[in-house]
């Protein structure tokens, strides 16, 4: 459609331009007389364009770019060798780490062990102790028992003196009771 | 015939004269289209003076923008001509920034499009055409003369291949500069058009408006885009002019 409308606006004006005897041109871009002017100033205006350009804008642009591009890489590089620093860094602490809880693995295992040889050495000691008492207890009842029944057996002989002087005349003697008692 | 129609849409084409100028019996007056080229080199100067004032690592807008049409221009030179094409780098950046300014500022109500004359755009497309075929001669003598005949034709092609080449070599300046021109002519046409519709239907120009507002936004594309297709036609036959073998 576009088009047509092209060919439409371009044909209507020359036609009717070239009914009226080609004295008002009806497209004013058929104007012959005005292309001297419309060259001349082209000229002019365009030359004076491609000299700014040429002398100040591309020189300045493409310099503020280079900057800009040597800026970035330079940034970079700059992150990249802080980056390499503090992986290395990263290393030396894991490193650090490491040997540090290796240590401290050693000192609990050592502090366990000693911990334990006191705590076997301390019931070793209250063992003896505990048997000490044990046998020294052991010995007491022991002799309190021969005691003991050596009072019962004396107690018990004098009982049967007593009741053995009560019915006959003669009184056996201790001896003989205890041999008669085993 | 045009003067007494209110919405005569070829009106704004029309080139008044400002100031008379003449040189050796030339007219070369001072005209709005000579004041709209100032304009566009001036709006350009303008965006790159502001962009270059701070210069700073971190750039505000004005050069953020200064910068972003320079990275396109010389990306576009570098992909399809390469690093030889440097040494053009400132006139395509100029003529980028110039086509581009002239079609914007043509976009404005009462404004005068540079570009909508064909003498404009053929002086563009002439002076690059004549550029390209010295600059092909000059790096390749008479070696240039391969673009005509591309290697892989039979020779008994020749005689059809060689004057269609040649045809097709010589149109390219005039299909350059028309389609520029004719874009712009059409485009702002259509868009005067329209609006006269809107002042003569009254009440119900609320249809023509709206399709005017889209047509804008088309337009104002258009704009860029032929200036983008200028410039990269030209980074094109640059191309061919330096390396003819492909």
């Amino acid at each position: 459609m576009k088009f047509f409308l092209k060919i439409f606006i371009f044909v209507l004006p020359l036609s009717e331009a070239y009914a009226e005897g080609q004295k008002s041109a009806g497209l004013p871009q058929m104007d012959i007389s005005t292309f001297p002017s419309q060259l001349f100033w082209l000229i002019v205006t365009f030359t004076a364009l491609y000299l700014f350009m040429w002398k100040f804008v591309i020189p300045r642009l493409s310099t503020t770019i280079e900057e800009r591009k040597d800026k970035i890489s330079n940034d970079i590089n700059d992150a990249e060798n802080l980056n390499s620093e503090a992986s290395k860094i990263l290393e030396n602490y894991d490193d650090k780490m490491n040997s540090a809880s290796l240590e401290s693995n050693e000192i609990v295992s050592s502090s366990k062990a000693t911990m334990n040889e006191y705590l076997d050495k301390l019931k070793k000691d209250n063992e003896i102790k505990i048997n000490a008492m044990i046998t020294e207890s052991e010995k007491k009842i022991h002799q309190q028992k021969q005691q003991s029944e050596q009072e019962i057996k004396k107690a018990t002989i004098d009982t049967i003196k007593s009741i053995v002087s009560k019915y006959v005349e003669t009184v056996p003697s201790d001896d003989e009771i205890s041999k008669k008692l085993n | 015939m045009a003067a007494d129609n209110p919405i005569d849409p070829i009106h704004q084409f029309e080139i008044s004269k400002i100031a008379e100028m003449q040189i050796a019996g030339i007219d070369i007056s001072f005209t709005n289209s000579s004041l709209f080229m100032v304009f566009a080199i001036a709006a350009t100067m303008t965006l790159f003076i502001l962009g270059l004032s701070k210069r700073s690592i971190i750039p505000n807008r004005m050069q953020m923008l200064s910068e972003l049409s320079y990275n396109f221009i010389a990306n576009m030179l570098r992909d399809q001509v390469g690093d030889q094409g440097r040494a053009y780098f400132p006139f395509i950046f100029s003529l980028f920034m110039f086509i581009f300014f002239c079609n914007f500022i043509g976009l404005i109500p009462y404004t005068f499009t540079v570009t909508s004359h064909l003498i404009v755009t053929f002086a563009f497309a002439g002076l690059i055409f004549l550029a390209v075929t010295i600059i092909g001669f000059m790096k390749n003598g008479l070696g240039y003369l391969r673009i005509f005949y591309p290697s892989g034709i039979p020779i008994f092609l020749a005689p059809l291949i060689v004057p269609i080449e040649i045809i097709s070599y010589l149109s390219k300046p005039i299909s350059l500069s028309v389609r520029l021109c004719a874009n712009m002519l059409a485009g702002h046409s259509i868009l005067k058009i329209f609006a006269g519709f809107i002042v003569m239907l009254g009440f119900l120009g609320f249809a023509p408006l709206i399709f005017l507002v889209v047509l804008y936004a088309l337009e104002t594309l258009i704009a860029a885009l032929q200036a983008y297709i200028f410039t990269i036609l030209t980074c094109i036959y640059l191309n061919d002019a330096l390396h003819p073998d492909h």
